[in-house]
């Protein structure tokens, strides 16, 4: 962790316009101790071509849930670690340099649920930028059911393969665990919704009701 | 009753030229000349007696049912509709207040990229839940729950940019607590974990 630290703080001189922005966020949200340390790790992310948003949240999570300073640079730290082993996972799959960040974000949010590493690996290498963040929620989907993930992974790529736009790719795993829900064991829901594609049924929408409740928080963010 | 001289019936029947009688004699012959050449001629159409029409009617086919209905709509009809101007007046703002009033109902406009959030969340107890997460800086209090009809289900219906989102309930402004309705779950790093919904544009 010092290491890492350290390593940012002697970065941070570098960029003192956007570490302002950034502390504007973070001063008052998370202890004013804090700040020095996960502003530092902020301007060394973007220094090192990482996505700095998610550690903004993970910072201003951790001040929200009244986490004590010294466990929220931890947290940070660790979530520019994962990024990190996002962006190397994405270079070893065939991305070249510079990897976007949204992309490092996917897969970074992936590694968290618990996808093995061989697994999302496999998915990135397979797919191309465009389905492949929608692509890695649906097997997360699949395995978090207690998929085979070999399986989950395999019928998702087909399905890419097979014409299923990437908005559409949650659908197949909903198709699945409907199946299962059906009765029908997991390897047979796999099977049977491999054979219907790339048809799947039409994706549930949202009751009028809800909709014409629903408003808008004061400022949202863009994910 | 006056008599015909009898040249005239000559000269019809051909037996003396027109010529050979008195011009006056011969104007008469021309106009019954015309009279029996009228008398002769068979009639253009023979008028049907009353009878012949009537069974001529009978004989018509009867229109078929949706014929019948056809002809009542098109046929052109006279309403005569009495109103009191000042019950005109009050339907016609009743509407207008309904028009007014009932716009909204669609709820908010959307935006393509845009999609809809739905939170819900049992606490029988509470007397207050907000839910926070990285839609909304993690800021406490921003976004309310409501329970409406007091049955300790607590429920936010939220327009959000489509992606993915990390999120948890606070409960009393204090109590954190992850949505176990969630179907998504990952690790928040600080030894919990976070509910993650995803926002799918409605527009698709």
């Amino acid at each position: 962790m010092r290491r890492w630290v350290v390593l940012a703080l002697a970065a941070s001189p570098a960029l003192p316009l956007a570490g302002q922005s950034v502390r504007g966020r973070l001063e008052g949200r998370i202890p004013s101790a804090a700040i020095p340390a996960v502003d530092s790790l902020i301007q060394f992310a973007s220094q090192d071509g990482l996505p700095t948003e998610p550690l903004i949240q993970k910072a201003l999570e951790g001040g929200a849930k009244h986490v004590a300073e010294p466990r929220i640079v931890a947290a940070v730290q660790l979530s520019l670690g994962q990024l990190r082993d996002a962006r190397d996972l994405l270079i070893r799959a065939g991305d070249q340099p510079p990897v976007l960040p949204a992309e490092m974000t996917t897969v970074a949010w992936a590694l968290r649920r618990g996808l093995p590493t061989p697994l999302v690996e496999r998915v990135a290498a397979a797919l191309g930028r465009p389905p492949r963040a929608a692509a890695m929620h649906a097997v997360a989907d699949l395995v978090a059911h207690r998929f085979d993930p070999d399986s989950a992974v395999g019928l998702i790529i087909e399905a890419v393969h097979d014409g299923v736009p990437r908005e559409r790719l949650l659908d197949v795993s909903t198709a699945v665990l409907q199946q299962v829900q059906r009765g029908h064991t997991r390897a047979e829901a796999l099977a049977m919704v491999q054979r219907q594609l790339p048809n799947l049924p039409a994706p549930a929408k949202p009751p009028r009701g809800n909709v014409a409740g629903a408003r808008r928080p004061a400022s949202p963010v863009p994910p | 009753m006056s008599t015909i001289d009898p040249r005239i019936h000559q000269v019809l029947d051909g037996e003396l030229a027109a010529d050979a009688v008195p011009s006056e004699l011969r104007r008469a012959v021309v106009q019954l000349a015309a009279a029996a050449g009228l008398l002769a001629a068979p009639p253009a159409s023979p008028a049907a007696s009353l009878e012949s029409r009537v069974m001529a009617e009978i004989r018509r086919p009867v229109p078929s049912r949706a014929h019948r209905l056809m002809r009542w709509l098109v046929t052109p009809r006279a309403i005569i509709l009495r109103v009191r101007p000042a019950w005109s007046v009050a339907f016609a703002v009743v509407v207008a207040a309904l028009t007014l009033f009932t716009a909204d109902d669609g709820g908010p406009e959307l935006a393509e990229h845009e999609g809809i959030a739905q939170f819900v969340g049992q606490f029988p107890e509470a007397q207050s839940v907000h839910v926070v997460g990285t839609f909304n800086d993690w800021r406490p209090g921003s976004i309310a729950l409501e329970d409406h009809d007091h049955d300790g289900v607590w429920r936010a219906t939220v327009v959000l940019p489509a992606g993915t989102y990390e999120y948890m309930f606070v409960v009393d402004g204090e109590r954190w607590v992850p949505d176990h309705l969630a179907e998504r779950l990952v690790a928040d790093n600080f030894g919990r974990e976070n509910s993650v919904v995803i926002v799918r544009p409605v527009r698709r």
